[in-house]
């Protein structure tokens, strides 16, 4: 494989949806954007919830929801595993804002039903963002 | 005359349940090849969760998380029992349900400990019903290519309420699929999580240097429960490719044995006709002599 290229695996626990060449990819971790670019150093990260963009062989920008999970870089590889990634065109995006209005009314007590709450809201929050943006 | 006329009818009956167990034996072998293809595509997230843990371990790092931890004291137990939604399977169902009611027996010593039975399938559900176990929650939305959407919610369940002291222990009892000639039924403790890797198979010949985003730490509080629902998942997808296995070759069994009895009831058959010609050529014959 060319070192300006990345060998990008998409990984869910019911089967590997994307195994293909790409230049670039962009995905969120739990922090923060980040971008990889061919030549990256090994890396683990933890994933946070929103969209995963990189462009195709034939230069077309394809963008998937992905829901947590993790990404590993080793060598010209990035794998992302994650436990659901749903094209933007198939969000239901009533549902997401449903789901919400739920965790904003949730009443929560205790730091671990906070912290839930909160990324509850998150990964509502980001799921329609994504799906608007196509 | 009564005999034949029996006969044919039983050789009909055969017949339509050879044509039965047939096509129940060519559904069984599609949906195995379907379940098993899902099982192999699944092997893959659960590899590459292993190879990530394998790399944490490598980065010395302690591995410490409340799922790994064992509780001093085992009070409440939670059995998850997988059978199927339907019969006509061989043994499987019969197999699992078995190693249940051992763990129930050994359990009966034990009076002051808490065991909540938990059942998918409804031949597992009638069959406690039956030996009067009290069952708390029942499943029957299983069919043999389980989602992980559902599984996840149930493993959310398990790891709140492990986390939180309600569940010290898990169990779950399945078929196991080890190779396409041999499933056993087994009783597996998932949690807590013994091992987090599969170590066995794991060459430890690519030492490379990770960098950690945002922290270790912050992986492994993530890792852990993913790997626990990996490994929950997969016993749900042993259990449904076991189930088809185990329906593929009790049906090929009924067809054979169809197959047989269509051949010793034809020959009884022929045989009773013949003896009737006979008879009857004897009866002519006979009058014929009287008359001379």
């Amino acid at each position: 494989m060319a070192t300006n290229e990345i060998r990008l695996v998409l990984v869910t626990p019911e089967k590997t949806l994307l195994d293909a060449p790409v230049t670039a990819l962009n995905f969120p971790l739990i922090d923060g954007q980040i971008g990889i670019l061919p030549g990256r150093a090994p890396m683990v990260g933890r994933l946070g919830y929103g969209p995963l963009s990189f462009r195709n062989e034939t230069g077309k920008e394809v963008v998937y929801y992905i829901d947590g999970g993790f990404a590993q870089v080793k060598g010209s590889e990035v794998s992302i595993l994650t436990s659901r990634a749903v094209k933007p065109e198939n969000i239901d995006i009533t549902k997401a804002q449903a789901e919400l209005e739920e965790a904003r009314n949730r009443s929560a007590s205790g730091d671990i039903e906070i912290k839930d709450r909160l990324e509850d809201q998150e990964r509502a929050r980001q799921m329609i963002a994504v799906a608007k943006a196509k | 005359m009564a005999n034949t006329r029996e006969l044919v009818k039983r050789l009909k009956a055969v017949k339509n349940i050879r044509k039965i167990t047939r096509t129940m034996e060519l559904i069984a072998t599609a949906r195995f090849k379907k379940a098993m293809d899902r099982a192999s595509e699944a092997a893959a997230y659960t590899r590459k969760i292993s190879e990530i843990v394998a790399d944490l371990s490598q980065a010395s790092l302690t591995l410490s998380h409340p799922l790994l931890e064992k509780h001093d004291s085992i009070d409440n137990t939670t059995l998850l029992v997988l059978t199927s939604n339907r019969g006509l399977c061989g043994g499987y169902n019969g197999s699992v349900l078995r190693h249940v009611m051992q763990r129930l027996k050994s359990d009966a010593r034990e009076p002051d400990k808490n065991l909540n039975i938990e059942v998918a399938g409804k031949r597992g559900i009638s069959f406690l019903k039956f030996q009067g176990e009290p069952i708390d929650r029942s499943f029957t939305n299983f069919e043999d290519n389980p989602a992980f959407a559902v599984v996840e919610e149930i493993a959310d369940r398990y790891i709140q309420a492990y986390i939180s002291g309600k569940l010290d222990k898990l169990e779950v009892a399945y078929t196991k699929f080890e190779s396409a000639g041999v499933q056993r039924a087994v009783v597996e403790t998932l949690l807590p999580i013994t091992q987090l890797t599969n170590s066995s198979k794991e060459e430890k010949s690519s030492s490379v240097e990770y960098e950690f985003l945002p922290s270790a730490e912050e992986i492994l509080t993530e890792i852990v429960p993913a790997a626990f629902k990996a490994r929950l998942f997969k016993c749900f997808l042993d259990a449904a490719v076991s189930e088809q296995i185990a329906r593929m070759v009790a049906m090929k069994r009924a067809t054979e044995n169809a197959q047989e009895m269509i051949g010793a009831l034809s020959q009884q058959y022929n045989r009773a006709r013949q003896a009737q010609i006979t008879g009857e050529l004897a009866e002519i014959i006979g009058g014929a002599a009287a008359l001379e």
